[in-house]
């Protein structure tokens, strides 16, 4: 059986997501001992062209995330991660997620790492509060039930104004973890019952200060609601939604 | 970086219940892991219920609920290694992280 991971980088005007896969991949490498397939705008067209603004960033840019509903076809493996290009791996937690007879699993619960903001919003979504399944990590191997979340996936971006109204999504900006989520609960007959990954997805969100202390260590500076400046450290896996604090340790990693 | 950040950045006190906190987070995921096909949490309850197994091959459900057979003694024995190891690691990081500042 082969396995490998996948990740889109579709560059825009202020970030370099190929050089972040590309860190990501050798992070994948070291941890997972796996390859890396890294899609770009040279093996796709990008999809889903949005402007979006980063909290870390001076001025809004343009986002492509339209891609991610053709892992499916665009995998050379039996089995697959699918990871953001902002996913920092930094241990070798994953790697069970390769040994599972599953074969679709993606995390359901996200957090703060600093505890300061409120993911309840995050977690779920649309004017019925769904839960969310996120689509930073997606595990899946070859099979009719993968392929099928897939192209449900696909039918969902393509009539999204049609889905936005009936989950009643308020953002009009197409999103991966809606889609997945939403084709989760349509492939499983309408019902929350779908696996999911058994940890939380660990994450550090835009307005928190990111920095790398050492391989695999990271700090985490943030101020308290009272105003006070604390810090902390990683040292696993997590999400960084802060894309300029990232781009700023992949210029030079430690 | 900066004089201003430096000076931000050496101010900033190490928050020790955000960092326990995810220290548990970190930790919970790591007692999880996938042993033939299944996917467990390694810790007192999954050594209790395989303790309470008298054959030598056992079926049990994995967090999936899944019914997963499995060699009773030899999963015992990974599951209590598992379970120490990360336990062991937990309180080497939960230790280090008593010396921050």
């Amino acid at each position: 059986m082969t396995v490998g991971a996948l990740i889109f980088a579709f560059n825009n005007e202020h970030i370099d997501y190929v050089k972040m896969a590309n860190w990501a991949a050798t992070n994948i490498e070291r941890h997972l001992g796996i390859p890396t397939r890294i899609i770009t705008d040279k093996d796709v067209a990008p999809i889903g062209q949005y402007s979006r603004k980063f909290e870390d960033l001076p001025e809004s840019v343009t986002w492509y995330n339209g891609n991610r509903v053709d892992a499916y076809s665009l995998t050379p493996w039996d089995r697959t991660l699918v990871l953001d290009a902002d996913y920092v791996v930094a241990s070798d937690q994953l790697k069970y997620l390769l040994k599972i007879d599953q074969d679709f699993v993606a995390h359901k619960t996200a957090y703060d790492v600093t505890d300061v903001a409120n993911f309840n919003e995050l977690n779920n979504f649309g004017r019925q509060q769904m839960p969310m399944w996120w689509a930073t990590v997606m595990m899946f191997r070859k099979s009719k039930q993968a392929q099928l979340i897939f192209e449900t996936m696909q039918m969902i971006k393509t009539n999204w104004a049609h889905y936005r109204n009936l989950y009643g999504i308020t953002r009009s900006t197409y999103r991966n973890d809606f889609a997945l989520s939403i084709a989760l609960g349509t492939v499983n007959g309408h019902t929350l019952n779908h696996a999911d990954i058994p940890w939380k997805l660990a994450t550090v969100t835009h307005n928190h200060k990111l920095t790398q202390i050492d391989k695999d260590e990271y700090r985490v500076d943030y101020v308290t609601p009272d105003k006070k400046s604390r810090w902390i450290k990683l040292t696993h896996d997590f999400h960084a939604m802060g894309k300029g604090h990232l781009g700023a340790i992949v210029d030079n990693p430690c | 970086m900066d004089t201003e950040n430096l000076v931000t950045h050496g101010r900033a006190r190490f928050e020790y219940t955000a960092a326990r906190r995810v220290l548990k987070e970190k930790y919970q995921g790591k007692l999880t892991f996938a042993h033939a096909g299944g996917m467990w949490i390694a810790g007192p309850e999954l050594l209790a219920t395989l303790s309470a197994c008298a054959s030598p091959t056992s079926v049990i459900l994995d967090l999936y609920e899944t019914p997963i057979k499995v060699s009773t003694l030899e999963f015992r024995d990974l599951v209590r290694t598992h379970w120490q190891e990360q336990m062991n690691a937990w309180l080497i990081e939960f230790e280090e992280q008593s010396k921050n500042r």
